[in-house]
C-alpha cells in the first residue's frame, strides 16, 4: 500500500474504537464502566477529569498495556482481544506513547532512548541517526543527545519522552499529562508538535488537567468521571452516545 | 562526519549489572569443574586404551619343569618356537631368579628349597603376527614343548570394567555440572529479567516482541557463559598441561603419560565443551526469557 493510499485509509476509519468497556484491578470494583468512545482517523481529542477519575487506565487500555475486563475494543479495525502477540506488538508499534512518569531507559543516552522504536522495529542506526537528531534538535535537546537520563531535568525527561513516542510517526500518537513538567513556553512548543504530527496523518489523545492548554487548541473533549466516560469540557454530565 | 558516526550506540540491556561478580566466580568455577570432569573421562578412556593395548600384546608362556636342570634347554628350545611362530615379536626369557620371586609370595617368607621345579617363564611382546592362544599351544607342542599360553584376558576384561566405570563416573560428573550450569542459567535471567523489569516494560510498550526481547537475555548470557567458559576451561587446560608435564617426576601427582602430545586431542575437546557450555547458557537464556514474557502477559 502506498503511503497516500495508507493515509486516505485511515482518514475513513476509526482508529479506537471502545464499545460498552469495563475495567477493573484483580477482584475490586470497576474503575472504567460502560465506555464507549470512538477516536476518528486524524481526530485529535482531549481527555480530562479529575485525579483518579480512570483516565490513565483508559489510555492503557488504548495502548495495549492493560486488558479490558469486558467490552470490546478496536484498534486499527482489529478487535484486540483475538491479536496474537505478534500482531499486538507490531499494533504498538503504530502507537507513540507519552507516559507521566516518562519511562525513559536510565542507562541509554537520550539519542538511543529516542530512536528506541525504530531500533526496535528493525531499522539501521544508519537510516535513523539522522532523523533522530532532527527531531531532537527541534524539541531543545539537540545538546543533550548523549547524556543519560537521571542527569536530565524534568523538563528535560519530558521532551525525550515526546521525542520517542513521535519518532516513528505513528498513526496514534497517547500522551498522559505531557506538558506537566514543562515550562509554559516549551508546552505550547510541545503541544505545536501534536497539532503537528495530527496534521499529518496522526490520531491524537492527550490526557491533562490543563485547561489552558485545551483551549490552545480547537479539538475534541471528552471528560471522565468516576469512571464514565463524557463529552465535552463543561463539569454538566453529557453522556457519550 | 554523521550523526551515527558521533553517538555511540548503546546495549539495550545495562553492560554493567551489580551483583554479577558472584554469578561470573559461580560460571568459572563450573566450567572449570566441567573442563576437570571431561578431562577426566577422557584421560580414563585413553589410559585403559594404553592399559588394554599394552595387555594385548603380550603374552605370557609358563614351560612346566619337572627338574631345574631341564631349564635352560627348555627355555632355549621354546623361545626358538617362539621366534618361528610369531615373527617379529619380542621373546625374553626370565631368569630363574625371578621366576622363582614370583612364586615366592605365595609360599610364604621361608626360603624356597632349591630343588622346587619353578616353571619357566617367557614374556611374549607382540609385533604384527597374532596367533590364538591355542595356536601357539599348538606349535609348542609339535616342537615337543608342553606349555601354557596366557593372554592375559582376565586382566584385560577386569581393567576393561574398571575403564568403563571410571569414563562413566567422569561423563556423569559432567552432565551434572552441566545441568546445574543450566539451572544457574535459568536463575541468572531470571533475575536479570527482574532488575531489568523497567527496560523491558519500555521495550515491550514500544513494539518489542517477545523473541527480540528474548534475545537481548540469549546475547547476554551465550557472552557470559563464552567467557565464563574461556577463563574456566583455560584453568582446567593448565591444570591438565601442569599434571602431564609433573607425571614422569611425581607418579603419584601424574596422569599415566608425560608431555603434551598425548593429551593434545583433549584440549580440542575443551574448545568444544566450551562452544557447549556457553550454547548451554544461551539456550537456558532464551527458554527462561521467552517463559517469563509469556506469564507476565497472561497476568496483564
Amino acid at each position: 500500500m502506498t503511503q497516500t493510499a495508507h493515509m486516505s485509509s485511515l482518514q475513513t476509519a476509526e482508529i479506537v474504537g471502545f464499545e460498552r468497556v469495563g475495567l477493573r484491578y484483580g477482584r475490586g470494583p470497576e474503575v472504567l464502566s460502560d465506555v464507549d468512545v470512538t477516536l476518528p482517523a486524524g481526530s485529535f481529542t482531549f481527555l480530562t477529569g479529575p485525579s483518579g477519575a480512570g483516565k490513565s487506565s483508559l489510555l492503557k487500555l488504548c495502548y495495549l498495556s492493560l486488558v479490558q475486563s469486558r467490552g470490546q475494543i478496536r484498534l486499527f479495525g482489529q478487535d484486540t482481544a483475538l491479536l496474537p502477540n505478534a500482531q499486538r506488538q507490531a499494533i504498538k508499534r503504530r502507537i507513540g506513547v507519552v507516559l507521566q512518569d516518562f519511562h525513559l531507559i536510565e542507562h541509554l543516552s537520550v539519542f538511543d532512548n529516542v530512536a528506541l522504536p525504530l531500533r526496535v522495529s528493525g531499522q539501521s542506526r544508519e537510516t535513523y541517526a539522522n532523523d533522530v537528531v532532527e527531531l531532537l534538535q527541534w524539541v531543545g535537546l539537540g545538546h543533550r543527545m548523549q547524556a543519560l537520563p537521571p542527569t536530565l531535568s524534568g523538563g528535560e525527561k519530558q521532551r525525550a519522552a515526546i521525542a520517542r513516542a513521535v519518532i516513528a510517526k505513528p498513526d496514534l500518537l497517547i500522551a498522559d499529562e505531557p506538558t506537566g513538567n514543562v515550562d509554559p513556553v516549551i508546552g505550547r512548543r510541545l503541544l505545536r508538535l501534536f497539532a503537528e504530527m495530527n496534521r499529518m496523518g496522526a490520531t491524537v489523545m492527550i490526557a491533562t488537567h490543563d485547561t489552558h492548554l485545551i483551549d490552545e487548541i480547537d479539538a475534541r473533549v471528552l471528560r471522565i468521571e468516576a469512571g464514565r466516560v463524557f463529552k465535552g469540557k463543561p463539569p454538566v454530565a453529557e453522556v457519550a452516545p | 562526519m554523521s550523526a551515527t558516526n558521533l553517538i555511540p550506540e548503546g546495549t539495550l540491556l545495562p553492560a554493567r549489572v551489580s551483583n554479577a561478580r558472584a554469578l561470573w566466580v559461580v560460571l568459572i568455577i563450573m566450567a572449570l569443574l566441567a573442563g576437570a570432569a571431561m578431562l577426566f573421562a577422557r584421560g580414563a578412556m585413553r589410559l585403559s586404551g594404553d592399559w588394554q593395548e599394552q595387555l594385548g600384546s603380550t603374552l605370557t608362556v609358563q614351560v612346566p619343569l619337572s627338574e631345574t636342570a631341564q631349564w635352560q634347554d627348555r627355555m632355549e628350545t621354546t623361545r626358538g618356537l617362539l621366534l618361528d611362530a610369531l615373527p617379529g615379536a619380542d621373546v625374553e626369557i626370565i631368569d630363574q631368579a625371578e621366576a622363582r620371586a614370583l612364586v615366592q609370595p605365595w609360599l610364604g617368607n621361608t626360603e624356597l628349597p632349591e630343588n622346587l621345579p619353578v616353571p619357566g617363564l617367557l614374556s611374549i611382546t607382540l609385533a604384527e603376527t597374532r596367533l590364538s592362544v591355542a595356536q601357539i599351544e599348538t606349535r609348542l607342542a609339535q616342537g615337543g614343548i608342553t606349555a601354557n599360553v596366557d593372554d592375559n584376558t582376565r586382566y584385560a576384561d577386569g581393567l576393561r570394567a574398571t575403564a568403563r566405570r571410571l569414563v562413566g563416573i567422569g561423563f556423569g560428573l559432567l552432565a551434572l555440572v552441566l545441568s546445574a550450569g543450566l539451572a544457574v542459567n535459568i536463575f541468572a535471567t531470571r533475575a536479570g529479567m527482574h532488575a531489568q523489569r523497567d527496560v523491558i516494560r519500555v521495550l515491550v510498550q514500544v513494539g518489542a516482541t517477545d523473541r527480540f526481547v528474548a534475545r537481548l537475555f540469549v546475547r547476554q548470557a551465550a557472552l557470559r557463559g563464552a567467557l565464563g567458559a574461556l577463563i574456566g576451561l583455560g584453568l582446567a587446560a593448565l591444570l591438565w598441561l601442569v599434571l602431564s608435564f609433573t607425571s614422569a617426576e611425581q607418579e603419584m601427582f601424574g596422569l599415566g603419560w608425560n608431555g603434551l602430545l598425548p593429551g593434545l586431542v583433549d584440549l580440542f575437546w575443551l574448545v568444544g565443551l566450551g562452544i557447549v557450555f556457553a550454547l548451554i547458557c544461551a539456550i537456558a537464556a532464551g527458554i527462561t526469557a521467552t517463559r517469563q514474557l509469556a506469564a507476565e502477559r497472561k497476568r496483564l
